[in-house]
């Protein structure tokens, strides 16, 4: 049940580029499925965004949670 | 798109032609409501008044797929159906972003995460023993595993894939699927987590395991 895919080309700064690499040796995963996970990240916190639900980060040892906000 | 799949009609024990399709709407979210959820309650009532062992008794007659409708078109998410002579048997819930195996050795590596996965009432043995009816089809839930082992695949994970088992369904992900039972969870009600390994879902795959 593949989708279709379509090609582009991405321009990204040296710092940007090293980022992805890094995370995708981390994550053990090509750099186009990192880029597609944070793509389907970003919909995903949107769109819970968008209906009112918000979005926290927890530090468990502290106690605190702060509220991430996205643009 | 949809993929011709079979299952076995438990009246003849012969095989029949289905399909699993991933373009899942509201409609069929509201054919659980109608369809589905009133047998699962009719099944969960008639169990209590027999005092049925409490694993075996229904516990999802709460849950509402029609809640879902707003993650339909998300990409992060997925939903696979089954049906078969026109009817829907079977409905899964996938995550494909956020989710990590728990298995030690393996911990941090991306993977499809099941978050529901129901089979219709009329497929599953014992609620249709305490109505007084034979189940209908057999295979549903290890074809939408198999989907989601798939999904994993394409997705780059290996196979991947884990979720969090009722307890009424711990027998059908370890025995008959043989995924990996890792951690009860404190977090979610101490259900099991299971997993499928790369290897595991291998052999999934080829039906060794099965």
């Amino acid at each position: 049940m593949a989708s279709a895919k379509r090609t582009m080309t991405l321009n990204l700064t040296d710092a940007e580029m090293r980022v992805l690499e890094e995370l995708a040796e981390q994550k053990d995963l090509s750099k186009t499925a990192v880029l597609r996970q944070a793509l389907r990240l970003y919909q995903l916190v949107d769109a819970r965004l968008a209906s009112g639900r918000k979005l926290f980060f927890e530090d468990e040892k502290k106690k605190e949670k702060s509220e991430l906000m996205v643009l | 798109m949809r993929t011709p799949i079979t299952l076995v009609d438990n009246e003849t024990g012969d095989l029949v032609e289905a399909q699993l399709f991933d373009e899942v709407t509201t409609d069929h979210f509201l054919e659980t409501e109608n369809e589905w959820r009133p047998l699962v309650r009719a099944a969960a009532r008639r169990m209590l008044q027999e005092e049925r062992s409490g694993e075996q008794i229904p516990q999802h007659w709460h849950w509402d797929w029609t809640s879902k409708a707003p993650d339909l078109g998300m990409m992060a998410i997925t939903f696979y159906g089954v049906e078969c002579v026109g009817k829907l048997q079977g409905l899964m819930k996938l995550e494909t972003v956020g989710y990590y195996s728990r298995i030690p050795d393996q911990r941090g590596a991306p993977l499809v995460f099941v978050d529901y996965l129901e089979t219709a009432p009329w497929n599953i043995r014992p609620f249709m023993v305490a109505l007084g009816l034979r189940a209908r089809f057999s295979g549903v839930g290890t074809q939408l595993i198999e989907a989601a082992v798939r999904l994993s695949m394409r997705e780059g994970y290996e196979g991947r894939i884990g979720l969090h088992s009722l307890p009424v369904a711990e027998n059908f992900y370890l025995r008959a699927c043989k995924m990996t039972s890792v951690e009860r969870d404190p977090g979610k009600q101490n259900m099991l987590w299971c997993e499928f390994t790369p290897e595991q879902a291998q052999k999934f795959l080829r039906g060794d395991n099965r």
